[in-house]
């Protein structure tokens, strides 16, 4: 890298609210992706993500450029539910599924827009990924 | 100098740096790319064809240069996390520690986004059988609506000779 600083501890210009730069490290969103799974599946923007595959209606693997140390990684996953795409068009059914087992490997994890009883594509898909990098 | 050219002269020196640090520093500095190429294909006769769309801000790293490891570093990954003793990787500094791939040209860099996202039973035998598990092809090449999605088959009317789709 151009420049780096190497310290443990931050804190305020007044030496207070310290905080260690490993919890910024573990705390900070290692992938996430805004997408829409209508038409055809396209990130609006993303970090740390290689490829988006639409492998159905509704249903969408985010691979990893970096990958995760485990599987055992959290994460979030919004949807609107509705390919609509007007302030307030989202489906109160909704669920914003996020893989497990197979579905959440360290290269991808599967996510899913669920609405009232079916797999929907929809306009608006957030996934957060939170956990530890290879 | 192009503007391209600028930037590949402002690219550090990466080998030995996190690959996720690097993305930051990509994310900084380069505006993302969109592809217009898709690749479908089928990775299981019960399941309907996928799409993998590459992301664009993926695609600029790999036009820059110097950012992406080698492809053989995710399937040295992979190979690891198949174990049945699995828990975490190991192995990590395969992705950070191996010489970054040079630019590459969007073609170039499907075939390695290919090599790296799609199954691997996918790839190396795209060909064999009677029509083609694999396909890459433009975006507007693919159907217009969503209409049966989860009922697109790749057409049994490409022969496997073909490289593009008809």
């Amino acid at each position: 890298m151009a420049s780096e600083l190497r310290v443990n501890t931050l804190k305020d210009a007044a030496g207070n609210n310290s905080i260690a730069t490993s919890f910024v490290a573990s705390g900070s969103a290692k992938a996430w992706v805004n997408f829409t799974g209508v038409t055809s599946t396209a990130a609006r923007d993303s970090f740390n993500v290689a490829s988006l595959t639409d492998v159905g209606t509704g249903k969408t693997n985010v691979v990893y450029t970096s990958a995760m140390a485990n599987n055992d990684y959290a994460g979030a996953h919004y949807t609107n539910s509705s390919a609509n795409t007007g302030e307030y068009d989202f489906n109160n059914a909704y669920a914003g599924v996020l893989g497990i087992d197979a579905n959440r490997t360290t290269a991808l994890i599967k996510v899913a827009a669920f609405s009232t009883s079916a797999f929907v594509d929809s306009s608006q898909n957030d996934v957060l990924i939170f956990g530890d990098l290879a | 100098m192009s503007k391209a050219a600028e930037l590949a002269a402002k690219t550090p020196q990466f080998q030995g740096t996190h690959l996720f640090d690097r993305l930051s520093w990509a994310k900084e500095n380069l505006d993302g790319v969109q592809s217009d190429y898709r690749v479908v294909y089928e990775d299981s006769v019960d399941e309907c064809a996928k799409i993998l769309v590459p992301d664009p801000n993926w695609m600029a790293c790999a036009l820059q240069g110097g950012i992406l490891p080698p492809v053989q570093s995710y399937w040295e990954l992979a190979k690891d996390e198949a174990q049945p003793d699995f828990v975490k990787h190991t192995r990590g500094y395969l992705l950070h520690d191996t010489e970054p791939m040079p630019a590459m040209t969007e073609e170039q860099a499907i075939e390695y986004l290919i090599m790296k996202d799609c199954p691997q039973s996918v790839w190396q035998t795209w060909n064999e059988g009677n029509k083609p598990k694999m396909v890459i092809c433009r975006k507007d090449q693919l159907p217009a609506t969503r209409e049966w999605r989860n009922a697109w088959k790749i057409s049994e009317e490409l022969a496997t000779d073909h490289n593009i789709a008809a």
